[in-house]
């Protein structure tokens, strides 16, 4: 094992990161039906904790973390959310970096709780949803999405609904996390990859 | 640092610097994903699904090119005309499938485009030029050309499972992931190890500054592209 940050984590950074992006996008197209939108923080972090827990098994050293979600909002950003998803993506990087290095990345519970931690950057893509986005938002939305589901929208996602989707991101990011832990047991520790 | 991505295959068509592609793609991207049915956005977007047409027929994908032209041209002429007229329920499903279709299809149409046309190293040749770090651009020059991989590898565990006739009813979702999850992870592993391998090979590890052979840069149709992408941008945001 390498002392360094290297050439080779970076290339498990981008692996993970492209296996990361596409599990997210699918359950993204989901979020069109708009049930499964307000959902989204809940589902995604379930599916997405599968690959994470063994992305985060993978990682031993400090910031590889933050790059993967700095190309994720970055990927975000291209295929058309709004900005506060860099400020959301790399803090929530940043709390898992820490969270991963107070259990040196070896404690498997900590990747648990990890993996609940790095799921609140999808919170960056519901944001437009809140507070002071949310009437020029949703005005801008009527047009492009008709009245009739701008109109649905807004029933599901009065502001208390942030705060609820903080908690299912992190429960969903336990559940998953916890679904991982469970696969790379069964499949990955007997297989002897990890 | 060939890393098996397609050579160009732009020859003579015409063949644009990965810069331009950015452009391209983020101007495709941000239009189609936010804009509005109406006025000078729904013009913008009527242009914004001419964009992949033209990519793919460059690239020579011409039944692809002719499949999404179609089913683009279909979902935006129903945005502009049909979802006005309905209301209700209709309306609703309408503007889902639509939505699923017009958003998502046009870009993701020119990332395919992108991964398909670009070699890695003219990608990273290009980022270099933009000044991107190094701790970017590697891993997001691997993202590259692992997507067509994961395609693949998706493509084959399908087939396995519909050969011993596994998860044809979705009884339990979880079990149904987990099938197609930890075929991909692992294949996942072993891509990473390979790729790792091969790039110290190559002396990526080395710290060396990196040299190239690739012939990029701004040609006239660059400037002009990105100089009227700017443009749709500008005119986007102020209406």
């Amino acid at each position: 094992m390498e002392k360094k940050f290297g050439i080779r984590d970076l290339i498990t950074v981008g692996v993970f990161t492209a296996l990361y992006f596409v599990v997210t996008f699918v359950v993204a197209c989901l979020g069109f039906v708009p049930i499964f939108m307000v959902l989204m923080p809940l589902i995604g972090p379930i599916f997405n904790g599968i690959p994470l827990m063994l992305y985060f098994s993978k990682i031993k050293h400090f910031g590889m973390i933050t790059v993967t979600s700095i190309i994720i909002a970055i990927l975000m950003f291209i295929t058309g959310h709004p900005y506060p998803i860099f400020i959301f993506c790399i803090v929530a990087g940043l709390i898992t970096e820490f969270v991963l290095r107070a259990g040196k990345y070896e404690s498997i519970k900590l990747c648990v709780v990890g993996s609940a931690t790095f799921s609140l950057w999808l919170l960056g893509m519901v944001i437009a949803f809140f507070f002071s986005y949310r009437e020029s938002y949703f005005a801008s939305l009527v047009d492009g999405y008709g009245q009739e589901y701008v109109d649905t929208m807004m029933s599901y996602t009065p502001d208390w609904v942030f705060f609820t989707m903080i908690l299912m991101c992190l429960v969903g990011g336990l559940i998953g996390g916890l679904l991982g832990a469970k696969v790379l047991k069964k499949h990955f520790r007997k297989a002897g990859m990890i | 640092m060939e890393m098996g991505l397609k050579p160009s295959t732009a020859k003579g068509v015409f063949r644009l610097d990965p810069r331009t592609k950015l452009a391209l793609l983020i101007t495709v991207g941000i239009i189609m994903m936010s804009g509005k049915y109406t006025g000078v956005e729904y013009t913008l977007r009527l242009i914004c699904i001419c964009v992949p047409f033209i990519l793919l027929l460059s690239v020579r994908l011409y039944k692809s090119a002719v499949i999404a032209a179609v089913l683009l041209l279909a979902t935006v002429l129903c945005e502009g005309f049909i979802i006005p007229k309905t209301s209700g329920l209709v309306n609703l499903l309408i503007m889902i499938v639509c939505g699923v279709i017009s958003r998502f299809g046009p870009g993701y149409l020119c990332g395919w485009y992108v991964v398909r046309s670009t070699s890695v190293s003219e990608f990273v040749t290009a980022m270099e030029r933009m000044h991107f770090p190094n701790v970017i651009t590697i891993p997001m020059s691997v993202m590259f050309r692992y997507f067509p991989t994961l395609k693949e590898e998706y493509a084959s565990i399908h087939d396995a499972m519909k050969m011993r006739e596994i998860g044809q009813s979705i009884k339990n979702p979880f079990t149904h992931v987990e099938y197609i999850l930890v075929p991909i992870m692992m294949s996942t592993v072993q891509i990473a190890n390979d790729l790792s391998a091969a790039s110290l090979t190559k002396g990526l590890g080395t710290g060396r500054k990196r040299t190239h052979i690739c012939n990029i840069g701004l040609t006239p149709v660059d400037v002009g592209l990105i100089v009227i992408m700017t443009g749709m941008l500008a005119l986007f945001f102020i209406f």
